[in-house]
């Protein structure tokens, strides 16, 4: 499974990457800092010219510098080619006005961040028997 | 971030100097001769006030327009809009509306003149030729209530400020420490999983004791943003089923209450119209309670029951645990008030608070009775509109 993380925090990161491992997950994990580089990502640009893939789903926090969850979903569910992408809110905002923008905006789930490594563990693996084992993912649209 | 939000605080003792220091306040004087303005005017020179002339009544209503009065000394008698009209007038318009209003006049001491002036908001009524004690004595009353009046708005103004500025505080605080707790508490957690076998017993002891305060933390950050919550969103009504809560809230305690081979007593509680989290936190946290102080000796019993009368649900949370000393008794519901070390009954302190704050919102009360040794009774109150 490709999981593309969009996380501006280092210790978060980190954690997601561990909890992943120890939930035994195969996973290739990419990460962007915000919402441009996760652009760049998806499409293939600058620092990651050679190393872009397209993720099973994305994992995206909301308040990140430049650009954030909600300005990136306005561009990603805006792009003919990347708005098949599943994209899963990670984030500790628990208010009921950025739950319904997120979904508004056309993000797939809203997920808040579980509160200890032991419960991020849990989440992992509950990602995984979801959106790979149960969910029909779509297959990448041909290049136009 | 909501940091952004914070507080630009001003020194206080600056906002209370500037109520002192306000500019003299301003008089209107409206007459169409002149030498009735040039008198008046004399009269009222060393009070310490800004005084505006106006030569008719359109001139008064303009300035009006663009400037605050304490009092307004209006000739009855003017051409064109006599003083009646104008006063009209002014009472009709909203920035205008309510202050004082003066007449002065020469043509009639008949009560039906002072009576119709009284009608359309004139608050008194001096004769020609002015007597300059009265009319000085009757404008400073005026202008005492007028200062007065702006210090009382003021104060309220700065009072109002400072209570949303700590409110607002309190919940930008917990909001942004959820964050750094949450990473200690998982870093932690990582370090007693994978690092355990290199560390010694008092290395893996103050591991503990970091993991143990982290998750502490983490607890009474959320309760206190539980607490700043209440009140910020407007009270709803929605149907309630008691039932259901408390099967909720029982399958969250499933595990203490085995642990603790507890016994919970629940009576008929009824379907009723009220706030789902209401009611949630109050059981969470009463239920909790009497499982939470209780010293061993006993199987913990709890009863929850509910009657009503007169439109009031009244609830019972009945427990046979410690109960409270009677010297807790005023403090039982303050926030942040805890009776034993974390050691022995962990807590935040802030629970019981939280009902309390959350109940009078929707006009309940809670109280308790309780015996030291045998148990403690919580009573609320929900009511009910006919």
């Amino acid at each position: 499974m490709k999981v593309l993380l969009v996380e501006d925090n280092e210790g978060d990161i980190e954690l997601t990457k561990i909890a992943f491992k120890k939930a035994g997950v195969a996973c290739e994990m990419a990460v962007a800092h915000n919402g441009e580089e996760a652009v760049d990502y998806l499409l293939g640009k600058g620092k990651f010219q050679s190393v872009s893939a397209r993720p099973d789903f994305i994992l995206l926090d909301l308040n990140m510098p430049r650009m954030g969850g909600k300005e990136f979903l306005e561009v990603v569910k805006h792009d003919q080619g990347l708005k098949t992408i599943p994209v899963i809110m990670l984030t500790s905002s628990k208010a009921p006005a950025e739950i319904m923008e997120c979904y508004r905006r056309h993000a797939n789930f809203y997920i808040l961040k579980p509160s200890g490594l032991e419960a991020l563990i849990e989440m992992a693996k509950r990602l995984e028997s979801f959106w790979v084992n149960l969910a029909q993912l779509p297959e990448e649209l041909p290049a136009a | 971030m909501v940091r952004e939000r914070i507080i630009r605080a001003e020194p206080r003792e600056n906002l209370m100097l500037g109520i002192l220091r306000d500019p003299a306040p301003n008089i209107l004087i409206v007459d169409d001769r002149k030498e009735n303005l040039l008198a008046t005017e004399k009269v009222l020179r060393n009070l310490k006030v800004t005084i505006f002339k106006a030569n008719s009544g359109n001139e008064a209503l303009s300035l009006m327009l663009r400037h605050k009065f304490a009092a307004v000394l209006l000739d009855v008698q003017m051409p064109e809009m006599d003083g009646f009209e104008t006063a009209q007038l002014m009472q009709e318009h909203e920035s205008m509306h309510g202050t004082p209003i003066i007449f002065v006049t020469a043509i009639s001491k008949e009560e039906k003149y002072a009576s119709r002036a009284a009608d359309i908001g004139a608050v008194d009524y001096i004769f020609k030729p002015i007597n300059a004690d009265i009319l000085r004595s009757k404008v400073k009353v005026y202008l005492d209530l007028y200062v007065q009046h702006q210090q009382i708005l003021k104060l309220n103004d700065i009072l109002s400020q400072s209570n949303e500025e700590l409110e607002r505080f309190a919940y930008i605080c917990s909001h942004d420490m959820q964050e750094p707790v949450r990473m200690m508490y998982s870093y932690s957690e990582l370090l007693e999983q994978d690092y355990a076998q290199v560390l010694d017993e008092s290395g893996s002891k103050y591991l503990r004791f970091i993991a143990g305060n982290a998750r502490h933390m983490q607890k009474m950050i959320s309760d206190i943003l539980t607490f700043s919550r209440i009140g910020r969103e407007a009270p709803a009504l929605e149907t309630v089923k008691c039932d259901e809560i408390i099967a909720e809230i029982l399958s969250e305690f499933e595990t203490t209450i085995a642990a603790k081979k507890a016994r919970v007593i629940v009576e008929s509680l009824p379907v009723l119209r009220t706030s789902n989290t209401l009611m949630r936190v109050l059981f969470q946290n009463l239920i909790g309670n009497g499982l939470k102080f209780q010293d061993g000796s006993r199987s913990p019993e709890i009863t929850i029951g509910a009657e009503e009368s007169n439109d009031v649900w009244l609830f019972t949370v009945r427990d046979n645990g410690i109960g409270i000393d009677p010297s807790f008794k005023e403090k039982v519901f303050s926030i942040f008030q805890r009776f034993y070390r974390q050691e022995e009954f962990p807590g935040t302190g802030i629970g019981l608070s939280t009902c309390k704050k959350f109940l009078e919102i929707y006009g309940g009360t809670i109280w308790f009775k309780s015996v030291p040794g045998q148990g403690s009774c919580f009573y609320f109150s929900v009511p009910q509109k006919p």
